[in-house]
Formats: structure tokens, sequence, C-alpha cells
């Protein structure tokens, strides 16, 4: 490869100080992330009765959110790992977005739980007195664990793009300079150097394929482990899985497309990966929509009196328009959208990847209040407030800052680091050339 | 008979309580129940139960202060007050003070009185009844002898047509001793029952208590018996507390959920450990 083509690489990859939308949209997201700090200091001060959660429905949007950030996060396996693993080079690109969504979304999962304590000040108490026995200690082990690995993940591909950004002097000034010399001015380029990162990159990513599929499968356990309608089921970590690698997946397409637009990436993120990303969406899709027919076919064709409070009002009753809306979005129609090759152009796909972030949204939230507000024994002499839950707004506030500040991690990463592998987008265009 | 009395009068308070409020009056009428017990020949005590009617619906009202007295009302024969719990129930146990009093007559009458408040007038009930006690025997084969017995001319003599239920004492309530709910007393004032209930467990030894009891009757109030039989199975409590289990508290989970548990996460942060080794191999070797 000739030094103007390289350089061209680097230009187009160094990050790049944000326009006039880019300030718009941080400024947008720092006032939703301050409005949420408010409504939670209120929540700090008040108590949870700010909230709209009471003794039946104890688990409100803020699981909703925690059980969709664990979900969202999944994508740094399947895009990094089973991937990289299959020795797919058209994921290259899509690597570090995958990435650094995991990294955010497991973030705002463990703060989001915290958020949904009533005394986080006793935080501690969870690693003093935990239980073995209990999935939520599983569920603290196991997201430490893959945080650490996701940064990781994200650190060790990062190393050769430091130096390259420390001899380029574009798009960021002393400060920033001074981050990337602390984080990779180590890194000479040297044989050694390499061979040590490919094969920690190697050992992270088969590492973090088990332990991705047991975050979900313990987050899956907090529900299935409880005796109650809609949660009493074996599916439920396989079910789980498939909706996280789906909704992950749905969060890349939508990255990939803002991205390619914001910074002008079209010659990386080709349309070649919205193609392929889209024929994964429709895979996983499929294989989420089988997982919900076993979850929801199976007890309904039973109707047993336990479940079928839950399930008509699923199906019928008064989540039956949220219920079709999630499913509908989810999966029937980013599936109609993306079998087609016109469909996984860039933009269809990128409303396919929104739909299923919406729909998936929404589909944590039937997971879990729904069931809680169908409990085996009726509920009797207890106000009417306990028999229905629709969020406070300090509940809204806390879980779109939650999601804003999701957002802002990503964007201000996207500022600092490439959000496209320079180093390795280099290498394998020169693997390309010589082929 | 006493209790149908009882609620006529209550009626007729009610009545004019209600008559009275349509006046102008913003008192509610209160309905006072009276009820005489005897547990095991031994323990004899009075309960009031208190309620009102709001909105169609009988509600139990607390706090209202009872004075009971014995024969009849007056400072010489109160034997004490007490005031309605949340459930609208007041007990008194029949002191030594009312003894020469108890002791004029084979038949007794127990006046309840409750005071006037801001809500409530003032209400009266009482409750006429025979002395009486149960005796309870057990015979070969497990059969349960019941006998009841009034009190008549300083002589206890057998009472003939009276209701009794036989049964056994069970944390919850009382089990019957076979499918008969409720046997009648015979010209001997006896019931007679067999004991149906195969390997019913008993305490650390065996044993079960009996219980023999005629319940709300009209000229004897509510009377109890008990004996303990060695008819029982031999419960063996262990408590599962020092044992580990998936449900036992921090630090006794099973042994195999440790070991899987301990290795999985030692394996795996073995393997965080050796990479961060890793990155500082990258920095000496940059260095």
């Amino acid at each position: 490869m000739d030094i103007s083509a390289r350089q061209k690489i680097i230009d187009d990859l160094l990050p790049q100080r944000f326009g006039r939308k880019g300030k718009i949209w941080v400024a947008s997201l720092l006032i939703i992330c301050v409005i949420g700090s408010i409504a939670y200091v209120r929540q700090l001060s008040e108590g949870l009765i700010v909230t709209s959660m009471r003794d039946y429905a104890s688990w409100g949007i803020y699981i909703s959110n925690f059980v969709f950030f664990v979900a969202i996060s999944l994508v740094g396996s399947l895009i990094t790992a089973v991937l990289r693993l299959s020795n797919v080079k058209w994921s290259t690109p899509l690597t570090r977005i995958a990435e650094i969504i995991a990294v955010s979304a497991i973030t705002f999962a463990s703060i989001i739980i915290v958020v949904d304590m009533g005394r986080p000040d006793r935080f501690y108490n969870l690693f003093l007195h935990g239980r073995l026995q209990s999935p939520i200690i599983w569920d603290v082990i196991v997201i430490t664990t893959y945080f650490f690995i996701s940064l990781l993940l994200l650190y060790f591909p990062l190393l050769p793009d430091f130096t390259i950004m420390l001899s380029s002097g574009k798009g960021s000034g002393s400060r920033l300079k001074k981050l990337y010399a602390f984080l990779g001015s180590f890194w000479k380029n040297t044989a050694q150097q390499k061979k040590i990162s490919r094969r920690s990159v190697h050992i992270l990513s088969i590492t973090i394929i088990p332990v991705a599929f047991a975050i979900h499968t313990v987050t899956s356990w907090l529900f299935a482990t409880t005796y109650r309608p809609g949660w009493d089921s074996t599916n439920f970590g396989a079910y789980f899985i498939s909706g996280a690698f789906l909704v992950g997946a749905g969060a890349v397409l939508v990255a990939m497309y803002v991205f390619r637009e914001a910074y002008k990436l079209e010659r990386y993120i080709t349309i070649n990966n919205f193609d392929r990303m889209g024929k994964i969406v429709v895979m996983l899709a499929l294989i989420y929509l089988y997982f919900n027919v076993n979850e929801f076919l199976v007890p309904a064709f039973k109707m047993k009196k336990t479940d079928a409070d839950h399930l008509l009002g699923l199906f019928t009753g008064e989540y039956s328009r949220i219920f079709w809306f999630a499913i509908s979005t989810s999966m029937f129609l980013p599936i109609l959208i993306l079998i087609n090759r016109k469909g996984r152009r860039p933009f269809p796909a990128f409303v396919a990847g929104a739909l299923v972030v919406v729909g998936s949204w929404f589909k944590r939230y039937l997971i879990v209040t729904p069931t809680l507000l169908h409990p085996f024994l009726p509920m009797r002499d207890v106000p009417e407030s306990y028999r229905h839950y629709f969020p406070s707004w300090e509940e809204w506030a806390i879980a779109i800052g939650s999601l804003a500040g999701f957002l802002l991690i990503i964007t201000i990463f996207a500022r600092i680091f490439p959000i496209i592998p320079i180093q390795e987008t280099i290498t394998e265009t020169e693997q390309d050339e010589k082929h | 008979m006493r209790n149908i009395k009882i609620a006529l009068l209550a009626g007729i308070s009610f009545f004019f309580t209600e008559a009275s409020f349509c006046q102008g009056t913003t008192k509610a009428s209160l309905i006072l129940n009276l009820g005489y017990y005897n547990d095991n020949n031994q323990m004899q005590y009075l309960k009031a139960a208190t309620k009102t009617k709001v909105n169609g619906k009988f509600k139990f009202v607390g706090g209202v202060p009872v004075s009971f007295y014995i024969s009849s009302e007056g400072p010489a024969n109160l034997i004490g007050k007490a005031i309605t719990n949340e459930k609208g129930q007041a007990s008194l146990l029949i002191l030594p003070i009312a003894k020469d009093e108890w002791n004029k007559s084979s038949r007794q009458t127990f006046l309840a009185v409750s005071d006037s408040s801001r809500l409530f007038d003032a209400v009266k009930t009482s409750v006429d009844l025979s002395k009486s006690r149960i005796k309870i025997d057990t015979a070969e084969d497990k059969k349960i002898v019941a006998t009841l017995l009034e009190l008549k001319d300083s002589l206890w003599v057998p009472v003939k047509g009276v209701d009794m239920k036989l049964a056994v004492k069970r944390l919850g309530g009382d089990l019957n001793v076979n499918e008969t709910p409720t046997y009648t007393t015979d010209s001997l004032g006896m019931v007679n029952a067999d004991f149906k209930l195969l390997n019913l467990p008993g305490d650390s030894l065996g044993n079960l208590i009996l219980i023999a009891k005629v319940e709300d009757n009209d000229v004897y109030g509510n009377l109890t018996t008990e004996k303990t039989v060695p008819w029982g199975t031999v419960a063996r409590y262990q408590a599962p507390f020092n044992e580990r289990s998936l449900f036992a508290r921090r630090g006794w989970s099973p042994l195999w959920l440790e070991w899987m548990a301990y290795s999985i996460i030692i394996a795996v942060w073995f393997v965080l450990l050796y990479l961060f080794i890793q990155i500082r191999k990258i920095i000496r070797l940059g260095n």
C-alpha cells in the first residue's frame, strides 16, 4: 500500500471534532442526563415512594432498562468474538462500534440496578453479606467480569491506533494527546508486541463468549428461579440470549448508519456491511420469534388458570397494545424490511435496527411488569394504585436519563477514539491488495 | 335462646339508635355480645365482642371500655374492666374476688356493660349459664369417652342431648378424631368415639392432645377439656439451619455449588489476570 492511500485511511478514520449537529446532540444528551440526575436526587431524598412501584409491581422500568442494557451489551461478543473467531473480515469496521456499545451498556446496567435500590448506601452489603445461592450475586459477579473483558477487548485493538493518533497531530488537542500517550505511547508496533496483542485478543474472544452467555442467562434466572406466571420457564435462558443478540445487532445497525452519516465513512462502513448485518438481524429475529412462540404459544395452548390472566392480559387485555407493538417492531417488521435486498440498504436497515431496539425495550417491560401484577394469590384489600403500574415522572426521567447517558458514552468515545480500527483497516487493505 | 334474646335486644337497641340518629343525634349503635368460656375445667373467662354497622356491613369496634359483672350490675359485683382490641374483643379472667358470688348458686349470670362514649351510647348485655364441666377418658383400642356433667344441688349430674366435638389439638386448629364432626350426649351424658387418625405426628414422645368441646351452648357456654394420649407417632424435628442447602443462609451454600462457582470465577479471573500481565509485558517491550 502506498503512503498516500495509508494516509487517506488515517485521515478518514481519525476522531473528528463535533460539528454543530454534534454539539446540539451532546448538549441534548447532557440536559436529559441532568434532568435524570435531579429526579434521582429527589428519589434519594424522598425514597422509592416517588416511583409508582408498590408491593406488587416492585420491579418497574428500572429493571426493564437493566435487562435491556444487559441484552444490548451482548453484541460485543457477537460481533467481536463470534465473527472474529469465525475469521469473518467484513465485520472489522464494526468491532469497535460493537465493543463500545457493550461497554457503555454494561456500565449503565450496573448504574440502573443501583438506582432501583431503595438504600444504595447499603450496596456494599451485597458483597459483604451476599449469598452464593442467589442469582443476584451471580449477576453482580458476571456483570463485573463482563465489564472488564469488554474493556480489555476494546483496549487491545486500540493500542496500534494510539501510536497513529499520537503521530498524526490532527483532530485532537494537547489533553487528548496526553491521554493517548498515557494509554498507548509504549506501543512500538514490534513483532513481539503484535504477537502478544493478537494472542490476547484471541483469548479474550474465546473467554467473552461463555461469559456473555452467562451474563444473560443469569439475568434470565433472576426471573426464572421465581415461581410466577410468565417467568416459570425452563426456556428463559435461551429466550433471553436470543433476544439479546437481536437487540444488540439492531443497535449495531443503528450505530453503523449514524456513524457512517455523521463521519462520512461510506468507504469503510459499506453497503455490503449493511447487507450482511441485515441478514444476521433477520436470522436472529427468526430465532427470537421461535423462542417467543415457545414462550407464549405452549402455555397458551394449556391455558392453566394461573397463567390465563397473565397471557390474556398480554394477548387481548390491558397490555395487548404494547405486546403486539413489541412483537411487530422487534421481529415481524424488521424481518419484512430486511428479508429484501433493497431493505438491507443503509437507510431501511437503519429503520429496521431502530424498530428492533424500540420494540425490544418494550419487550423487556412486558417481561418484567405484567407478571408482577398477576400474582398467584389474588390481590385483596390493597389500594387501587397497587393494582396497576405506570411509571412516575421521576422514573421516566431516570430511565430516559440512563439511555441518554448510554448514548453519551458512545458519542464521547467516538469523539476521542477512532470508531473504526485504523491499523486493522490498513492491515486488511494491504492483505486484500496482496491477494 | 339466650342469644336470640340478646340479638333481639341488640336489634331493638339498633332500631332506637337509628331512630334517634334520624332525629339529629350523631351516635351510631353498638352491638355488644358476651360469652362464657371454661378451658380444661380450670380457666374460666368472659369474652365480650363489639361491632357496629357501617354502610350496611358489620365492622369490629376497638377501644371500647367494657365492665364485667357477676349476678347483677353494681360496684360490689364488678369483676373487672377491659378494652376491646382491633378485632372488637375484650377478655377477662373470672377473678377470685367473684368466688363468693359464684358459689352461691349452680346457675350464674354475667353482665357486660360498655361505657357511653362520643361515638356510642352505653350498651348492656348478659349471659346466663349453668355450671358444668366435661370429663374425658380413654379406653382400649383407642376409644374415647367424654361426659358432660352439670352441677345441680351440689351434685354433678349427666346432661343429655348436648352437641359435643371430639378432636385432636393441632397447631392451626382442631382435627376431628374421625369422620363424625359432632356427637350428641346420651342419657348418661356421654359420647363415645373411635380414634381413627393413624400415624398422626405427635410431639417428641408421640403424645397427642385430645380435646372435647361444647361450643356456643345457650345453657353451658363454651367448655373444653383436654387429655394427653400417646397415640401419635414420634416426631423428630431436625432443624436444617446448620445444613448446607440452596435455601440456607449466607456461607451455607452446597459444597458442589461453591466448588463450581469458585472454580469458574477463579478460572475466568485468572485469564483476566494473565491478560493484565500481557499488557504489562507490552508496556515493558515498548519502553
